[in-house]
């Protein structure tokens, strides 16, 4: 009861003419960047966060949070109508919805992922009302120990971020970890790797880093293929028909089910919701061999799960203060960048923030699928923009959104030298999510150890000696055996070392 | 060349990543009375950078040779197309703060389409403008994102 009126004073303040701008704004920016392809969710919602900086904190959170959920659905139309994902998630959409597009079922494809997406999205946000206050007041027990024990989990979890090489995606790893080391040393106050420049005082920002190594680090790649789209498809119909939604039904409830369960669960990713529920569906089928030729269930789980990932991967970065993936970490740099802390005192010190963002979601989810239904044919249009003009595009945009952080060219220098990198990486198939993720929670460990260790005189028990924070270190050292075991398999298609 | 070519460079890039890390950190306090210093935490992280590079390396020695993928290596023309971005970016970075955004983004745009694709004299215009200039009034005058004017005020 005290979540539901928590929820509703939320909605007031959600409902405030201006934030529902900011929320319709949020949704087609974000659907736009999930169209886009060659500039992911990550990128496109740091390379957005110097549009919110004159916002004040609660509207620019509720357009972020907007472009992030945006951006999921966004991805599906480029898979739908030119069999290319917008974004990594949407990839599994290819193999059902361009069958369906090619048939001229392109439209009841997308609306129906609409739909799907709404629905998904809908439940996972109440899951988020129902879970984030009991939840949080458990978080509160935590003290430093505890804090340090978690954030060992969240990067333990970086193994699920491993693709095809454990020992690459640990070095991704290790280098996030480093880049958060330069800059002013949390305790002490003691300048690390600064080399003398003022800038380097408050260490690598997150945006420059994160346009760098998902947008510069992309459009650099996709020049030297210079790949494009060509879409040459004709939609019969906008609306699905009957027996379209007869046969949606129950895999949107699974896909919902399937991505809530997985968006708690930090570290899991956008993708792999939506390929258990493309396994799931195909193994429930009655006709699993015409998977892959236009079944509307292998566009309706995937995406339902896509949406209700995203929403409910909100939950531990608000409870807990651990981001479940790229974009949740970028997220929750532009909290932090508001003052907001994430975490288990968020509720507490930001309640009034946190409930209108909430209630902000439920809305956000009526206004994707008001607006990406008659918007369709607009974004089938936007597919046909040349290559040249939106590399020229994102790179007015990431120079924009780097300089305006600090007005300083030196964040476009950095943006740069991660774009190099973000390109050297991608050629040699290391992943970049784990450096990503390591760079934003790394200062969180070192300051919640250095703080233990103060409160205990340097004794280094107290880690294990806390019942909660000896409990966290074994579930992370389980996470760390189990993904190192099935490294180590010999099952063929298993991450290998 | 094959890939394990390329994952021992790699390799020992980052060992010595790590050789220069460890040895920058053991110029700072690395424990003090109340716990780790400054310099605990970069020195045991390069220690692992530099196990994972001898690893990535002895990986890379002893398994079967691995063929480069599909694209590792691209044309000249791709070569350029990239190169022209990063230039960009370098010419961006020089001249934002003296030339003013408008200007610079100006030059920028017209040099990157021109090198990417070369639309029709119309489309190159409208970007351009666009880009440049009405990205300008777009963030710096409506946003209220700040955007720096150099010499002439805009």
């Amino acid at each position: 009861m005290e979540s539901l009126q928590l929820l509703l004073d939320g909605f007031g303040i959600a409902c405030q003419p201006m934030n529902l701008l900011l929320a319709f704004a949020g949704c087609l920016m974000g659907t736009l960047i999930g169209v886009l392809p060659g500039i992911g969710p990550a990128a496109g919602t740091a390379m957005l966060i110097p549009v919110t900086m004159g916002m004040n904190p609660t509207g620019a959170i509720i357009m972020l949070a907007a472009i992030f959920y945006g951006a999921m659905y966004g991805g599906t139309i480029t898979s739908v109508l030119i069999n290319t994902p917008g974004e990594a998630a949407s990839a599994i959409t290819c193999l059902d919805g361009y069958q369906m597009a090619r048939q001229g079922r392109a439209g009841s494809a997308l609306a129906i992922a609409a739909i799907g997406s709404f629905i998904g999205g809908t439940i996972a946000t109440m899951g988020l009302v129902l879970v984030a206050l009991p939840l949080t007041r458990f978080a509160l027990r935590f003290g430093p120990p505890e804090f340090f024990s978690l954030m060992l989990v969240g990067l333990s979890l970086v193994t699920g971020l491993a693709g095809r090489s454990l020992i690459r995606a640990l070095l991704s790893a290790v280098v996030g970890l480093l880049i958060a080391q330069v800059g002013i040393d949390l305790v002490m106050g003691a300048p690390r790797f600064t080399f003398g420049r003022m800038e380097l005082l408050d260490g690598f920002g997150i945006v420059p880093v994160v346009m760098g190594v998902f947008g510069i680090g992309e459009i650099l790649i996709n020049a030297e293929s210079l790949s494009q789209g060509v879409l040459n498809t004709k939609m019969r119909s906008l609306l699905p028909t009957r027996k379209d939604m007869k046969d949606s039904a129950l895999p949107i409830a699974r896909g919902t089910g399937v991505g809530f369960l997985l968006g708690l669960i930090p570290g899991v990713g956008a993708i792999i919701p939506t390929f258990v529920s493309y396994a799931m569906e195909k193994r429930m089928s009655k006709t699993p061999e015409r998977f892959g030729t236009g079944m509307i269930e292998g566009v309706a789980g995937p995406e339902t799960a896509n949406n209700a990932y995203a929403n409910a991967s909100l939950i531990p970065l608000f409870t807990l203060g651990i981001p479940g993936s790229p974009t949740t970490a970028i997220l929750m740099g532009a909290l932090m960048m508001n003052g907001i802390i994430p975490g288990p005192s968020l509720f507490k010190d930001s309640g009034q923030l946190v409930w209108a963002v909430i209630a902000s979601l439920y809305i956000g989810n009526v206004i994707l699928l008001v607006l990406n239904l008659p918007l369709i044919p607009m974004w089938v249009a936007l597919l046909k923009v040349p290559f040249s003009i939106m590399t020229v595009l994102i790179f007015v945009f990431c120079v924009i959104g780097a300089y305006s952080l600090s007005n300083s060219v030196f964040d476009i220098g950095v943006m740069l030298g991660f774009g190099l990198l973000g390109y050297a990486f991608r050629k040699l198939d290391i992943p970049l999510a784990p450096m990503i993720l390591t760079m934003i929670l790394g200062p969180l460990m070192e300051r919640g150890l250095r703080q233990s260790l103060e409160m205990s005189n340097g004794d280094v028990s107290i880690l294990f000696t806390r019942p909660l924070s000896g409990t966290l270190l074994v579930i992370a050292l389980l996470i760390i055996a189990t993904s190192t075991f099935r490294a180590f398999s010999t099952v063929k298609g298993e991450t290998e070392v | 060349m094959n890939m394990n070519r390329a994952y021992q460079i790699t390799g020992v890039v980052f060992l010595l990543l790590a050789a220069f890390i460890a040895w920058e950190s053991l110029e700072l306090k690395f424990y003090t009375s109340n716990g780790p210093g400054p310099g605990f935490f970069p020195f045991w992280l390069s220690m692992a950078l530099g196990l994972l590079a001898i690893l990535m390396i002895l990986k890379a020695t002893l398994r079967e040779p691995e063929p480069m993928p599909e694209g590792f290596f691209t044309s000249r023309a791709g070569y350029l197309r990239a190169g022209a971005i990063v230039m960009a970016l370098i010419v961006t970075t020089a001249l934002l703060d003296i030339v003013g955004f408008p200007l610079t983004m100006l030059g920028t745009i017209l040099f990157l389409l021109f090198a990417l694709g070369r639309p029709g004299l119309i489309v190159t215009l409208l970007v351009s403008a666009a880009g440049s200039f009405g990205c300008f009034y777009l963030f710096d005058r409506w946003l209220k994102v700040p955007l720096p004017t150099g010499f002439f005020g805009f």
